[in-house]
């Protein structure tokens, strides 16, 4: 009898590893070979145009290159300070327009739909309309500004550090903020209005209920939109590729990467690249989990 | 037990479920190529009906850029046929992208691509990396000798002909007609000459800039550059490829390009690229442009407003330059030298095919790209339909290539950083040549 069960219970753990290798089968393949593959290049010296050198073993030269890598340092200054600022804004944004549209109004339905646009439209195109929107001679924002009074001639703001920076900002903002709203915007639909009603009955003022109530329920939800976030900011990309193309000290580190691997081919050195911002994003992602709790691992 | 079959049913459908999710995004991957080669098999029928043997079919990879009058010229080379039948590859218009596709084609040995047009600046970078079929074996020299110098120069990697030039560009100085004859000044030949005409132009017939260029942070800059390095007298790379960038006479070249940036150009220059910069042109704006010839037809289309006042030129010269010398830019075709011989030889009739006399004018005349066989341009049809060659036939003998380094696109990396840096003023002149000429070397070794 003992033994049956010990049996079953042998089966069960089988099956249930069966049942799981698709899973695995496919994780391991699309998730841990890639990673793998590409730190195993990073430790070669791999330059695709020079197949004559048989791309050495190098061991850890790569990675001693980029501590001393000057463009390298600059692209990830650049991209950490992209990073904050878009998504401390992006979340302020996202949070005040999430709990409007979590009021009851005439039209929300249509707002909801709307405010969603921005998103819907792929980067690279956004990055090519905002790019015309800063123009110096058409651009749409001098004209605002200029009839705002706030400038006397139109300026060309990608033409500067401190404007092309203001520049992606307010575009990956404009983008994405609606996204972060979104998300929030449903966390916020879980809070159970009894919670209110109860609250109300104690005589708690807005803020208190505001304090107490809403930013305790939705703390989970909005840092999971903030780690998304976090990870696609850093990542930032086609933006900037459009944009400006790194110009004037905003070149990120992927489109430093992307360089490496795609327009130089030094496969080794942009691995490293990639590695280092897989290792970043790593740190990210623990960071956020650490402020999450259990509260992903709970359900 | 029962409890157990039922899982390994379960697990055998979830299984099942998951290859066929899996077969279903492979082959949603492929569709495309399956599409051709449905076509392809489709012509193969149509070709043994009509009582020809099998042909070899050959696949050939563009940029979307020339897509339409390429397929033209294309189909045509299929009906002239019976052995070879050629598959158009079409890739989207972006210099980068094109290149990163042949890129991950000829490193992994793919052999699914046997003709390609490619962007002449990376020539030397296929050729060095073994890609590229020789060519010389098949075009003698006489052949050569028939084409642009520049083209052939360009399509040249360690004296031999890696690539054979299709179509060329070469960039040219148009300005506006009828303000210079409102003036009554004759056309200046010099930087310092346009540089004169400044105060008296303003205002008139709407000019607002001098010039316009293009000075983003892009290929377009290192064409620029290049250029005012030239035409000064300069240099990039000496004869055995050392760099020669600080040199006196290219710190002045660079003076005068970043008074043009400062004082003689829209403020935005420096983050124009081409469409920018013809934008403030065809909104009469700007006295002259420095822009590739292909501008001449879309600066003279019923729509423009500065239709039929438009002159062109060849580039203007600094102080210790001999003659304006122009970027060479187009594309060149390349055969893929892991295909099979049956498949070269194939390959190479194609291009013998598109270096024709006929068919380069004819391409000429539909796509409004500059052909590379010089008797093009003295054709009499070709000057009428496009007098402007009789002038761009000038401009593009004196053509350069840009600097030819198998590292191009570091060396490219590093002109369009540091010169844009220059230009935007955070790097001075002589800081920023120096720090270039360095980088240089450091790529050169």
């Amino acid at each position: 009898m003992k033994n049956k069960s010990y049996s079953l219970k042998k089966n069960e753990i089988r099956d249930a590893w069966i049942m799981m290798s698709p899973a695995l089968i496919l994780l391991g393949i699309i998730a841990i070979y890639p990673v793998l593959r590409t730190f195993w290049i990073s430790l070669h010296n791999m330059v695709l145009t020079d197949p004559g050198s048989g791309y050495p073993f190098v061991g850890f030269q790569n990675y001693i290159k980029l501590l001393k890598d000057e463009r390298a340092q600059d692209a990830i200054i650049f991209t950490v300070k992209f990073t904050i600022t878009t998504v401390f804004f992006e979340s302020l944004i996202g949070f005040s327009a999430a709990l409007v549209m979590n009021k009851s109004f005439k039209g929300r339905g249509i707002v909801r739909a709307a405010i969603l646009v921005p998103w819907a439209i792929p980067t690279s195109v956004s990055a090519l309309m905002w790019k015309f929107i800063y123009n110096d001679q058409y651009g749409l924002f001098n004209d605002i500004l200029h009839k705002l009074r706030i400038i006397d001639s139109y300026r060309a703001w990608l033409s500067s550090s401190e404007g092309a920076f203001l520049a992606l900002v307010i575009t990956d903002i404009w983008k994405t903020a609606p996204y972060m709203g979104l998300l929030i915007l449903a966390g916020l639909q879980m809070v159970p209005e009894e919670l209110y009603e109860a609250a109300k009955i104690d005589g708690a003022s807005i803020l208190q209920k505001f304090r107490l109530i809403t930013i305790p329920m939705v703390k989970s939800t909005v840092l999971v939109a903030m780690l998304f976030r976090t990870l696609d900011a850093f990542r930032v990309f086609d933006l900037v590729s459009v944009m400006t193309d790194g110009a004037n000290g905003t070149e990120s580190v992927s489109l430093y990467a992307y360089k490496n691997l795609m327009k130089f081919l030094d496969f080794g050195y942009g691995s490293t690249l990639a590695i280092m911002v897989f290792v970043v994003v790593f740190l990210i992602s623990l960071f956020y989990m650490k402020g999450l709790g259990n509260t992903l691992t709970d359900i | 037990m029962k409890s157990l079959v039922f899982k390994k049913v379960v697990s055998v459908i979830l299984l099942g479920i998951l290859f066929t999710s899996l077969i279903a995004c492979g082959s949603e991957q492929t569709l495309e190529s399956i599409d051709t080669t449905q076509e392809s098999s489709q012509n193969q029928d149509i070709a043994s009906e009509t009582g020809s043997n099998e042909k070899i079919t050959i696949r050939f990879s563009f940029d979307q850029g020339v897509g339409e009058p390429t397929s033209i010229i294309v189909n045509q080379f299929n009906e002239s046929q019976d052995k070879i039948f050629v598959e158009t590859v079409i890739l989207p218009q972006d210099s980068n992208v094109v290149h990163d596709d042949f890129v991950n084609k000829l490193a992994s040995e793919d052999t699914s691509v046997d003709v390609m047009a490619l962007d002449v600046v990376y020539v030397a970078e296929f050729a060095s990396a073994g890609w590229l079929e020789d060519l010389g074996q098949y075009f003698d020299d006489s052949t050569q000798d028939k084409y642009i110098s520049g083209a052939i120069e360009g399509a040249t990697y360690q004296d031999t002909l890696v690539a054979f030039p299709w179509f060329t560009n070469a960039s040219v100085l148009f300005y506006r007609k009828d303000v210079l004859e409102k003036i009554g000044v004759e056309v200046p030949t010099t930087y310092q000459g346009w540089i004169d005409l400044n105060d008296k132009v303003k205002g008139v017939s709407g000019v607002e800039y001098l010039s316009s260029f293009q000075a983003a942070q892009s290929e377009a800059l290192v064409c620029n550059w290049v250029e005012f390095i030239w035409n000064n007298g300069g240099n990039i790379l000496d004869d055995s490829g050392n760099p020669v960038i600080n040199t006196t006479n290219n710190i002045e070249a660079m003076k005068i390009m970043l008074d043009y940036v400062e004082n003689y150009a829209p403020q935005g220059v420096t983050t124009y690229a081409e469409t920018e910069s013809e934008q403030v042109f065809l909104d009469e704006k700007a006295l002259f442009i420095r822009d590739w010839s292909g501008f001449w037809s879309t600066a003279n289309r019923d729509d423009s407003k500065v239709a039929g006042n438009i002159g062109a030129t060849v580039l203007p010269i600094g102080p210790n330059g001999d003659s304006g010398h122009s970027c060479l830019g187009g594309l060149d075709l390349v055969v893929n030298k892991f295909i099979d011989q049956d498949h070269k030889d194939a390959a190479i009739e194609f291009i013998k095919y598109m270096s024709d006399f006929e068919t380069q004018k004819q391409f000429t005349l539909i796509a409004a790209q500059p052909p590379v066989l010089k008797a093009v341009y003295e054709d009499a049809e070709i000057l009428e339909e496009i007098p402007f060659y009789a002038e761009f036939y000038k401009v593009i003998q004196n053509g350069k290539s840009r600097p030819k380094s198998p590292n191009y696109a570091k060396v490219s990396d590093a002109i369009q950083r540091n010169i844009h840096q220059i230009l935007t003023g955070n790097l001075g002149i002589e800081d920023g040549l120096n720090k270039l000429q360095q980088e240089v070397e450091a790529i050169n070794n």
